[in-house]
């Protein structure tokens, strides 16, 4: 099993500077967060589209289709009955349905898988050390960005030693199937004690592996991947820029609203 | 120039204590070894070679702290108050972990780490890492996760982001331990080929192939160097080296039990003196003795028919497997890493369950039986103990699973007793299980397992990563074990605990059984063994030259001995 989505393709996206990729994604979270209409959050919508064929990402987007769709259906109903305003068409209890309400729900819901969608396009593109090179260059520090990345490759490492161990405990007759809430935690202990002390000598063993490959070393840190700022990355910059600055603008006349009617 | 700018290494009166220990780990070890040397290390567990190879980049006394006297140093300069990063260009040490030495998701980045951290020019980096990865012969795989590799691949991945970083002296602290035959192949051909280009070697290792490719050989035992000489003369000392808890070659064995002089270095070397003392050599297979052929014909105690399995929807990992296990024998699983044999395994006592085939247990399907039932019959013991340690006393992490099938106090109590006798850890009851040695954490394991009393006992690797005492105390268990009734399999690497102990041999290969029959019989047969890159003992290899099949040195000398004294008798 792999966490990582990045696919290793050829194309302008993934030639991008990391920091316009960022900049980029954040532009269309905010193009899509004020949107709240569907058919305002329709464009965002398809530009993500085009930007996943671009990148040729639709692997990973079929990858995660269960996720996709459980999020859309999941916030098209909790919006439709939970939407204060709006006449109701529709009445039972405290819940009402409007139509208001069920455009509300379908532009959440488009608007959900946008995160969703353009989040893919960022993680299919970008290396992890990318991406902590981004976020030092925006000004976080070296070792936060160097630890967010050693988390990504030792989540994994975890998963599959705590199902060895679920293993190991079973062959032991090991269930963790019975009794109650509390009674299940305690029973979690056999997996969870030798899960943590593997955790700890692997963070042991490591700290020295770091450290012996110049870790922290007193010396000024250099970058392998030298990422220029071309006229590519301009362009593309200002074209998410664009998109959201025009959505905000939109969105401050009202243009993006559902109007509670 | 002074001598000592001559040396690469230099150490004067060395001794360290760890902070949490009475016994000096290092004492008074005075040591040059000169540049482009090659120095194998070999001793038992606890002898100082790990806290030596950390003394040499500084990791101890800097993440171990304890009492450091006497001088180290290298290339001439004496280390003071260095940091591990310090000497992260000038040396680099290789431990057995490689998991815990790769920290990037992709191997250039990998390889490119240690440079940026240490400020190197990009266009320099440009110009390293594709060195480094071929030097390790890893061209080609340079946009691969590093969790995508082979165990062998990883470590050689570990050299070369090592590599990277341009240390004239390099130490490894038992860098195949956890690698399979054919990723110690490799390892021990990148050692070769950096010691050809004239880096000075330091080679912490069991393996015999390290120290035979080394100038000088430094046997340790408790703190102390107990011998350091030219490899070729040490590795003849047979029963120093076992003296010191270190295998030795079997050829030495053999050269010390037939008396061969002068004594032979090499394979060649030996078979050419036993031919020459004697006009006549033995042909033809021995008797039977320990070994007994497998047990074919008895009431099979697991079976598996006809099964296939994959972890995922492209690979299948075992194709169409079948296995009859009856009471009682003794099994040897071998082949390569991701060849089938832990899924296989993993079948017989139902922790996997088959995509298509089945496996019963008694003649019962497992399909239809609980998970903790089958373990009361077929006992599984994981490679690594630390999967399963998790109690605070030895005697409760023993009681857990007997507990776990209801087991009364009174009963538990004698089957904790039982199981400690066994493995040869009484005392030790209410010991801390975190603080015991590995070899002591290794036969808790097997004592934990034990005290559900199944009547089929499987072990994954039991003796990865013990000396080679350990070895032999915890293979010598389960020979005790067996002549007590229980049924063995165990899945290893290593040719002579399967030559000494197995009785019938499993080989396999791509998820498929390549061979199944005498362990004698599969040990006879070397082109399927090569295929599964699988070395018999040299022992064995040198009866083949004589046209018979010994499984141990002792057997190979008896054999000889006996046609030396009655040179017309033949053993039937």
């Amino acid at each position: 099993m792999s966490l990582f989505l990045y696919i290793d393709h050829p194309t302008a996206l993934h030639r991008l500077n990391p920091i316009v990729k960022v900049l980029g994604m954040l532009c269309f979270f905010v193009a899509a967060f004020v949107t709240q209409a569907p058919a305002a959050a329709l464009p965002v919508a398809v530009a993500m589209c085009g930007l996943i064929t671009a990148a040729r990402a639709w692997r990973n987007v079929w990858r995660l289709r269960v996720l996709f769709v459980m999020v859309f259906i999941m916030t098209f109903i909790i919006w439709t009955l939970f939407f204060r305003g709006g006449v109701p068409f529709f009445s039972w209890g405290p819940l009402h349905v409007s139509t208001a309400a069920l455009r509300f729900a379908l532009g959440m819901a488009i608007k959900l898988d946008t995160f969703l969608g353009v989040g893919i396009v960022f993680l299919s593109t970008t290396k992890i050390e990318e991406f902590a090179y981004a976020l030092t260059r925006v000004g976080m520090p070296y070792k936060l960005g160097f630890t967010m990345t050693l988390a990504f490759r030792l989540v994994p490492v975890f998963l599959d030693s705590a199902a060895t161990v679920v293993q190991a405990q079973r062959c032991r007759g090991f269930n963790f199937d019975e009794g109650n809430l509390l009674q299940r935690m305690r029973r979690y202990v056999p997996v969870i004690v030798p899960v943590f002390m593997g955790a700890l000598r692997r963070a042991d063993g490591m700290a020295m592996a770091l450290e012996a490959r110049g870790f922290q070393a007193n010396t000024q840190r250099s970058t392998f991947e030298h990422f220029t700022f071309r006229r590519s990355d301009a362009l593309a910059l200002l074209m998410a820029i664009a998109v959201a600055v025009a959505y905000v603008v939109l969105a401050s006349l009202g243009y993006t609203s559902v109007p509670a009617v | 120039m002074s001598a000592s700018d001559t040396a690469a290494i230099r150490l004067e009166h060395l001794s360290f204590t760890y902070a949490d220990q009475a016994e000096p780990a290092l004492r008074d070890i005075s040591l040059a070894v000169g540049r482009g040397e090659m120095i194998a290390v070999m001793g038992a567990t606890g002898a100082g070679k790990t806290t030596l190879a950390k003394c040499l980049n500084r990791s101890v006394p800097a993440f171990q702290p304890g009492r450091l006297s006497g001088e180290i140093h290298i290339f001439g300069q004496q280390l003071q108050d260095e940091g591990v990063a310090d000497m992260a260009g000038i040396v680099g040490l290789v431990s057995q972990d490689f998991e815990a030495q790769l920290f990037a998701t992709n191997v250039v980045q990998e390889v490119v780490f240690g440079m940026e951290q240490l400020g190197v020019a990009p266009a320099e980096m440009k110009r390293r890492a594709p060195q480094a990865l071929a030097a390790v012969g890893l061209q080609g795989f340079e946009q691969r996760d590093p969790a995508t590799l082979s165990g062998g691949e990883k470590q050689r991945l570990a050299i070369a982001a090592t590599l990277a970083l341009q240390p004239r002296i390099f130490v490894f602290d038992e860098p195949t331990t956890d690698l399979d035959p054919l990723g110690k192949l490799e390892i021990f051909a990148v050692l070769s080929a950096l010691r050809r280009q004239g880096f000075t070697l330091i080679v912490i290792e069991h393996e015999i192939a390290a120290a035979e490719q080394a100038d000088r050989l430094i046997v340790m035992n408790a703190g102390r160097i107990v011998c350091d000489d030219s490899a070729v003369k040490v590795l003849r000392r047979a029963t120093f080296l076992q003296g010191h808890g270190v295998r030795p070659p079997d050829r030495s064995r053999i050269a010390e039990a037939l008396r061969l002089s002068p004594p032979p270095t090499t394979f060649a070397e030996t078979e050419a003196a036993i031919r020459a003392r004697r006009g006549s050599v033995p042909v033809g297979e021995p008797a039977p003795s320990r070994q007994t052929p497998c047990r074919r014909d008895e009431a099979a105690l697991i079976e598996a028919t006809d099964i296939s399995f994959g972890y995922d929807s492209a690979a299948a990992a075992l194709k169409n497997v079948s296995l009859r296990l009856a009471a009682g024998e003794f099994v040897a699983l071998i082949g390569q890493n991701g060849s089938g044999k832990t899924t296989l395994a993993k079948h017989l006592n139902g922790l996997l369950r088959p995509r298509s085939g089945r496996v019963t247990l008694s003649g019962t399907d497992l399909g239809a039986l609980t998970m903790s039932s089958v373990a009361a019959e077929i006992g599984y013991v994981f490679q690594n103990p630390d999967h399963q340690i998790f109690a605070a006393t030895v005697a409760e992490e023993i009681a857990f699973g007997p507990k776990n099938f209801g087991v009364a106090a009174g009963e538990l109590t004698e089957r904790i007793d039982d199981a400690l006798e066994a493995v040869g850890i009484r005392g030790l009851e209410d010991a801390d299980p975190f603080l015991l040695a590995k070899g002591q954490r290794q036969r808790l394991a097997v004592a934990s397992i034990l005290a559900m009393r199944p009547r089929f006992l499987i072990l994954d690797e039991p003796t990865t990563g013990l000396d080679y005492d350990e070895q032999r105390r915890m293979m010598d268990l389960l020979a005790r074990l067996h002549s007590q009734g229980m049924a063995v399999l165990i899945i290893t690497h290593s040719p002579w605990v399967v030559a000494e102990y197995a009785e019938r041999g499993v080989l396999m290969s791509g998820g498929r059984v390549l061979f199944d029959g005498s362990l004698r019989s599969l040990l006879a047969e070397e082109a399927l063994l090569a295929r599964a890159h699988f070395q018999a003992p040299e022992v064995t290899r040198l009866g083949r030259q004589f046209g018979f099949t010994p499984l141990s040195v002792e057997e190979f000398s008896r054999r000889l001995s006996a046609v030396k004294s009655s040179p017309t008798s033949r053993t039937q």
